[in-house]
């Protein structure tokens, strides 16, 4: 049987093992299971990067024509993820760090770590340096939707918290909190 | 955090500043809300107008119209904030080149302190006499040397010139030629006896006339 990769309309290049039957089914054995979920963890990850999404529910998986479409459906070979199955599979992310569920004590709607927390605050922290935003004080909002698109824009706050508070250690960044919000200030590395 | 000595502190102009901008955000917001509702309310229009409700139409369009004169007012507002945000972070640019241009004259200052005139005439002054010292005792040594040191000096510096010139050119041996034996006799009349002179002038001394 040969397996082909495909180019969904969106123009992401689906790996070849999206066209085999197997893939979308739980497999009794563990070590099979755990070599499925890898792929799928991975193909999910970069799906999502991709397209610059974040969340992923368990009912994305029993919405037809919805934004995850594409990778948790093959109607070439007839075949979709299960919601059970998309479950597991987001357990097993969450299990290594690639996935948190969000809002916490659900089990039904991750937001995707496609890039880490520090790859996040990294990004953050160049943007900042590189936009002269230096010493200023920014707002979450104008970090979430500035007038120049960035690779920030439209990122959850969830992700820009966590990316804030990475920074935050490492005394790059610093948390200004005032009655009706929050801002954060970035601070360059050999500043005072 | 605020322990921290690293992080600057928090100002009472910071959060002025924050509480700005997030007034700021706030307005941008609500900028959204009303063009999302007037984007709505276009569509609701448009569809009383198929269904043949003219009048619920030309309502939906006069609440439309009242939204946006909203908008055009929080444009104004929105754009009051933003100034007065830019020039507070102008201002803050400016006091820290304030602070620059202060800190650098107060280093200048230090510097002219420590490079007083006085100083550098005194420095000057130590110099040459310093300079004038160095001097004497070279007199003092030189007066010292007898005569003869002074001519065995006088005679090694020769010798030591001599070798550098010798050494400069590889000295060939100067050949004199001989000191001729016989008396000179130029002084006779070299036409009225030629052959006493060829007789008695060396072969050398021969050999001259007869080239010229």
């Amino acid at each position: 049987m040969q397996l082909s990769t495909h180019t969904t309309p969106s123009g992401f290049l689906l790996p070849s093992i999206h066209s085999a039957p197997p893939f979308f089914t739980q497999q009794p054995n563990p070590a099979t299971q755990a070599i499925v979920a890898e792929q799928w963890s991975k193909l999910i990850l970069s799906y999502a990067r991709f397209r610059n999404m974040f969340t992923l529910r368990v009912e994305d998986a029993e919405i037809p024509g919805g934004e995850w479409d594409e990778v948790l459906r093959n109607e070439r070979i007839n075949r979709r993820l299960l919601p059970a199955h998309l479950a597991s599979l987001i357990a097993d992310m969450v299990s290594k760090n690639l996935a948190s569920y969000d809002p916490p004590n659900q089990t039904r709607s991750v937001l995707l770590w496609w890039r880490q927390p520090d790859e996040w605050a990294e990004v953050l922290y160049q943007w900042a340096d590189s936009t002269g935003q230096m010493n200023t004080i920014l707002t979450f909002y104008e970090i979430l939707d500035p007038p120049v698109p960035s690779a920030l824009s439209g990122i959850p706050i969830t992700v820009l918290r966590r990316a804030v508070s990475i920074l935050t250690k490492s005394q790059r960044a610093q948390i200004i909190s005032v009655s009706d919000g929050e801002g954060v200030r970035f601070l360059s590395r050999n500043g005072k | 955090m605020g322990g921290n000595q690293s992080v600057p502190k928090v100002t009472a102009q910071d959060r002025a500043i924050l509480d700005l901008k997030l007034q700021r955000d706030k307005v941008k917001q609500y900028q959204k809300k009303i063009q999302a509702v007037l984007d709505r309310e276009y569509e609701i229009a448009k569809r009383q107008l198929a269904e043949g409700h003219k009048d619920r139409a030309v309502s939906t369009l006069r609440k439309r119209k009242y939204q946006e004169s909203i908008l055009h007012k929080t444009d104004a507002q929105l754009e009051n904030l933003e100034t007065l945000v830019s020039t507070i972070e102008f201002s803050l640019i400016q006091v820290s080149v304030m602070h620059g241009l202060k800190q650098g004259n107060e280093v200048l200052k230090q510097i002219h302190k420590e490079l007083n005139i006085e100083n550098v005439e005194k420095l000057l002054e130590e110099t040459a006499e310093a300079r004038e010292y160095q001097r004497e005792i070279d007199e003092m040594l030189a007066n010292t040397l007898t005569v003869e040191d002074e001519e065995a000096v006088q005679a090694e510096l020769a010798a030591l010139q001599g070798e550098q010139l010798g050494a400069g050119q590889k000295k060939t041996p100067v050949v004199f030629p001989p000191v001729p034996k016989t008396e000179p006799v130029a002084s006779k009349p070299v036409v009225m006896e030629p052959r006493a002179e060829d007789q008695a002038a060396s072969p050398e001394r021969e050999r001259v006339p007869v080239a010229a």
